[in-house]
């Protein structure tokens, strides 16, 4: 969906509420099934890490006083907060059912991801055509189950329109090999 | 007035026109095509977009915005699957009607609210904006740092999502907006050394990373073998009888869309509810709702076009972006080299009025697209989601790559996006953390100065009226929730049916 | 571009395993094939952000360029660290003229007191090509405070403070002596650039600051802000009724001046060629237009001189805010 999700905190009362119940019933039927504690005590455990990590780190770089405040003195109070409040979410939040199971297909994403880091180190070293055409490849044949033909005709014509859109319609100095 | 009819000369350059039409062609066919969201969209565009004229460029950011809030219609009634999350609702209603055959009618009737309610706004915008950005010069450190903080608490409690884990991600974000160089001492912070962490994150990186390729990855495992079979669009007219029905409705959400829109956080989802909430509860036969009550859509779908528009107030009035949406157009802006704020709308008129003027015309351009243009846009639904991702990818990867040719940034784009996933998958939305990523600076800079200011007595925050007020405000929202929450709690133990029907009924 | 190291590691893997033979990759638009400068369009690169005066200063200059060399000469932003990054791009660039800058005598001078010591971009690590423009500081206040001089200012009774245009700028650094100098108690606000010290001080959230004559100007002339000072050698044309610091007993001598820079190692062609299209746009009636326009004073001499009076300035500064105790960066 998008960046919103249909989850509103209040002012209209109760039929607000039984509204975000339904639209949350509306949206279940589409989600995968919830993670369970351990996913929330983990998230926890690493946003709380993450204060840990920030305090300490900030707390190097000099607090300095309110008059004269040092560079450390506002992430030390930013890693303060993130503390407390991963500390609030590991005892509230082990019930929530907001998270997502990894499932078997949440290995399409990792190939998705390969993807993208393979283009990332190709790019500067053969250019942006052939690695933009394995991606195309990849995503359309594997990742999408779409047929050969129209595999090769898409990303054959993706890559093209590119090509015509960042070196010539944009003037972009985008790596190339032709 | 002078400046305001400039802006329509500005907007009615074939050039600006055309940015005009683009953008809100893009944002009704992300809006139609569920998946991206027009913030993974404006992010993903945004380094092409730099390209072009900065006045241009903004209509074209703001045209896929509101363009969005149509699309997403279409999708709810045709295929009971909301486009944008601010259509939610009117799937209840909408799929109704489009069982029953009357689908054209509830597009119709969507189209006509939409176009009312948006234009309602931003004749409020017209008028309120100039107003607010008046009191431009009272604004010091003290008042944008507590306007900062207001628009970061609100997003993160009335946004989206579990608020404890909203204000962690908002934290974050703003722990994230500290990397690199202290602008006060020079000093390095959470750089370890890095030359290309040294001057901070990109935020345009950051945010293509945790919305564009965060989503892109999330669809990946989200979208299998769902086959699109649209419901039959017959007339899209409405009748008389029927727009005597909906005109209320459309009256009402206009103005809760532009109220709600306005609060940071706020937004078009929420406003799409409340209208629901609304028309429900003042029916004499709330029983038709759920059933193909047309107030049922009109409602909602007056209400996020309204609110999308309004939000775009404390944006170009006080720099302060109020959803995730307005945080990619304010990274537009600054990326742009225009600081969006009090100073805005004097310093840049031309700008200022195009992009609020654009906003008329776009809208029109929309209700004349998405009334006899609906059927192409039904035929669009039938294509392949697998044959735009890679296309999305790629212009992702490529795009983040020319804004600084630096293959840096697209590790760095890959890690966010890495990050984007996995906070979906555990619960947090990345929404709060953009948004407090893009105030991050503001924030910390302000608070530094204004203590510089008070001599490092923070009660000087308190005791300046605006600033104080602000902060007054600040308590208020940050006590509501939890007021709610304890409200709630008593209430939850008796589920009782009838208990419930009086609720409703009240 | 930025990341060289990384890419020298993915080249070195890749080339290998990958397309050793195939040509390499081009990364330009055109085609460069030699001749004489400039074979193909240039990037002239700002250490600040679009619509301040150094990145409208770099416009005008390549617009000249543009026209007196018929080549395309663009400006590329690459805002941050008050240009240094901007200069670390411009260091590792091909030494051909293909990337040059104006850059800015802060960065050179003023900066290195401000921040560490591995951070300080050198003059020796460019070839400068020649001067283009003096830009001066003047000492402000909102017209409300009914403040004249310098002297105005011991008798505020109060801690001052000044807005700036940030740490290691030549704003903060005349603001700085001259509150030292005049022992007055006050406070530095460092901005993010001078529109916001401006805006700052049009809403008397600052009591004073520190601009460049070109950001102030307007506002001067329309009375909403009175000058004190000025801190240049003599008096400036632009506000001839301002006096100089020194006149009013308290010596600072602090201004901005910016010239055109080459990666170290450029062909003397090049640089002659720059220089020459460069003195052909002073002549123009449309440059010194702008240069009146924006209170800038011409200070188009010759590159040695620039780095002469650079190494000067920096001494002198340096021998300053030692005497003052003044810490920049805090």
């Amino acid at each position: 969906m998008s960046d919103e999700h249909s989850r509103a905190g209040g002012g209209q009362g109760d039929i607000l509420a039984e509204l975000e119940a339904e639209v949350a019933h509306e949206l279940e039927e589409q989600r995968p099934p919830a993670g369970g504690p351990a996913y929330q005590v983990v998230a926890g455990l690493v946003t709380l890490a993450v204060g840990v990590l920030g305090a300490v780190l900030a707390h190097g770089y000099g607090l300095g006083s309110l008059r004269r405040p040092g560079p450390g003195l506002w992430p030390f109070v930013i890693s303060a907060v993130i503390i407390a409040l991963s500390v609030v979410l590991l005892v509230v939040g082990r019930r929530l059912t907001d998270s997502e199971q990894f499932s078997r297909s949440s290995v399409l994403p990792l190939v998705g991801l390969a993807t993208f880091v393979g283009l990332a180190f190709l790019l500067p070293v053969i250019g942006f055509e052939i690695p933009a055409l394995l991606l195309c490849v990849v995503w359309l044949r594997f990742l999408g189950g779409e047929s050969w033909r129209s595999t090769a005709a898409v990303s054959v014509g993706t890559v093209a329109a590119f090509y015509a859109l960042f070196l010539y319609g944009l003037g972009i100095p985008l790596p190339h090999l032709f | 007035m002078d400046a305001f009819l400039d802006g329509f000369a500005v907007v009615s350059q074939p050039e600006n026109l055309l940015y005009c039409l683009i953008g809100v062609l893009i944002g009704m066919l992300i809006g139609v095509l569920p998946g991206l969201g027009p913030a993974a969209t404006m992010a993903i565009l945004l380094p092409v977009v730099v390209t072009v004229d900065p006045v241009a460029a903004v209509i074209m950011l703001a045209g896929i915005y509101y363009g969005a809030q149509y699309g997403g219609t279409i999708t709810s009634v045709l295929l009971r699957l909301p486009g944008e999350a601010s259509s939610v609702v009117t799937v209840f209603d909408g799929y109704a009607l489009a069982k029953q055959g009357k689908a054209g009618t509830a597009l119709g009737v969507a189209a006509i609210g939409s176009f009312v309610g948006a234009t309602f706004s931003i004749i409020l915008l017209s008028l309120s904006a100039p107003l607010v950005a008046g009191w431009a010069l009272d604004f010091g450190p003290a008042e944008y740092a507590a306007l900062a903080l207001l628009g970061v608490l609100l997003i993160a409690t009335i946004g989206s999502g579990h608020p404890v884990k909203a204000l962690i991600a908002a934290s974050i974000g703003l722990l994230l907006a500290t990397v690199g160089r202290d602008s006060f001492s020079n000093a390095q912070r959470f750089s370890f050394e890095s030359m290309q962490l040294a001057d901070g994150l990109d935020f345009v990186v950051v945010a293509m990373g945790l919305f564009g390729v965060g989503e892109i990855l999330y669809n990946l495992e989200e979208r299998h073998g769902k086959a699109h079979v649209p419901a039959a669009v017959n007339n899209i007219w409405p009748s008389r009888k029927e727009l005597r029905t909906a005109a209320p409705a459309i009256g009402r959400g206009s103005v809760i869309g532009f109220f709600l829109g306005v609060l940071p956080g706020g937004g078009a989802v929420m406003s799409s509810l409340a209208a629901y909430a609304t028309e429900k509860r003042i029916s004499k036969t709330p029983e038709r709702f759920g059933r193909g009550a047309i107030e049922g859509v009109a409602a909602p779908e007056t209400a996020n076009n309204a609110a999308a528009t309004s939000s775009f107030i404390p944006l170009l009035t006080l720099g302060i972006p109020a959803n995730a949406s307005m945080a990619m157009l304010f990274a537009a802006l600054l990326v742009l080299g225009v600081t969006p704020g009090p100073q805005l709308l004097e310093e840049r008129p031309d700008l200022f009025w195009g992009v609020v003027n654009s906003m008329y015309i776009g809208n029109v351009l929309l209700l004349i697209l998405s009334l006899p243009l609906v059927r192409i846009f039904v035929r669009i639904l039938r294509v392949r989601p697998a044959i735009l991702a890679p296309i999305t990818a790629l212009i992702t990867i490529l795009g983040v790559y020319t804004i600084n040719n630096s293959t840096f940034d697209i590790f760095v784009m890959i890690a966010f996006g890495i990050l984007g996933y996995l906070m979906k998958k555990v619960g947090f939305e990345p929404g709060p953390m953009v948004l407090a990523f893009v105030l991050g600076a503001l924030l910390e800079n302000n608070v530094r100065r204004a203590l510089l200011i008070f001599d490092g007595d923070p009660t000087g925050f308190l005791t300046r009226p605006i600033s104080g007020t602000i902060l007054a405000l600040f308590l208020v929202a940050a006590l509501f929730p939890i007021v709610q929450a304890v409200r709630h709690r008593r209430r939850a133990p008796v589920p009782d049916e009838t208990t419930q029907r009086e609720d409703v009924l009240r | 571009m930025r990341k060289q190291t990384l890419s020298l590691a993915v080249v070195a893997t890749g080339a290998a395993l990958v397309l050793s033979a195939c040509g390499g990759v081009e990364t330009s638009t055109g085609s460069d094939d030699g001749g004489d400068y400039p074979s193909g369009a240039v990037e002239m690169y700002v250490g600040a952000d679009p619509g301040g005066s150094s990145d409208l200063i770099s416009r005008q200059v390549a617009t000249g360029l543009s026209d007196e060399l018929g080549e395309t000469f663009s400006v590329i932003n690459r805002s941050g660290s008050n240009g240094a990054l901007a200069a670390a791009e411009l260091e590792q660039a091909e030494p051909d003229g293909s990337i040059i800058a104006v850059q800015n005598a802060s960065l050179f001078a003023i900066t290195p007191l401000a921040v560490a010591e591995g951070e300080v971009t050198s003059i020796d690590d460019f070839d400068v090509v020649g001067g283009v423009s003096r830009d001066d500081y003047v000492l402000v206040t909102n017209a409300d405070n009914g403040w004249a001089t310098i002297d105005d200012l011991k008798g505020a009774g109060k801690k001052v403070t000044y807005g700036t245009t940030g740490v290691g700028t030549g704003s903060q650094l005349s603001c700085a002596l001259t509150y030292s100098t005049a022992d007055v108690d006050a406070e530095a606000v460092p901005f993010d650039g001078g529109a916001p010290a401006l805006t700052a001080l049009l809403g008397n959230q600052v009591d004073t600051a520190c601009l460049q004559v070109g950001e102030a100007r307007e506002n001067l002339e329309s009375g909403k802000l009175t000058a004190l000072s000025v801190f240049a050698p003599e008096r400036i044309d632009a506000l001839p009724d301002v006096p100089t610091a020194t006149e009013q007993g308290v010596d600072v001598e602090v201004y901005q001046y910016r010239f055109m820079t080459t990666p170290k190692g450029t062909p003397q062609d090049v640089k002659d060629a720059i220089w020459e299209g460069m003195q052909a746009t002073f002549e123009t009636e449309d440059y010194q237009a702008f240069n009146e326009q924006n209170s800038l004073t011409p200070m188009e001499i010759p590159g040695d001189e620039v780095v002469e009076a650079l190494e000067t300035d920096k001494q002198r500064y340096a021998d300053l805010v030692e005497e003052y105790d003044i810490n920049l960066a805090e």
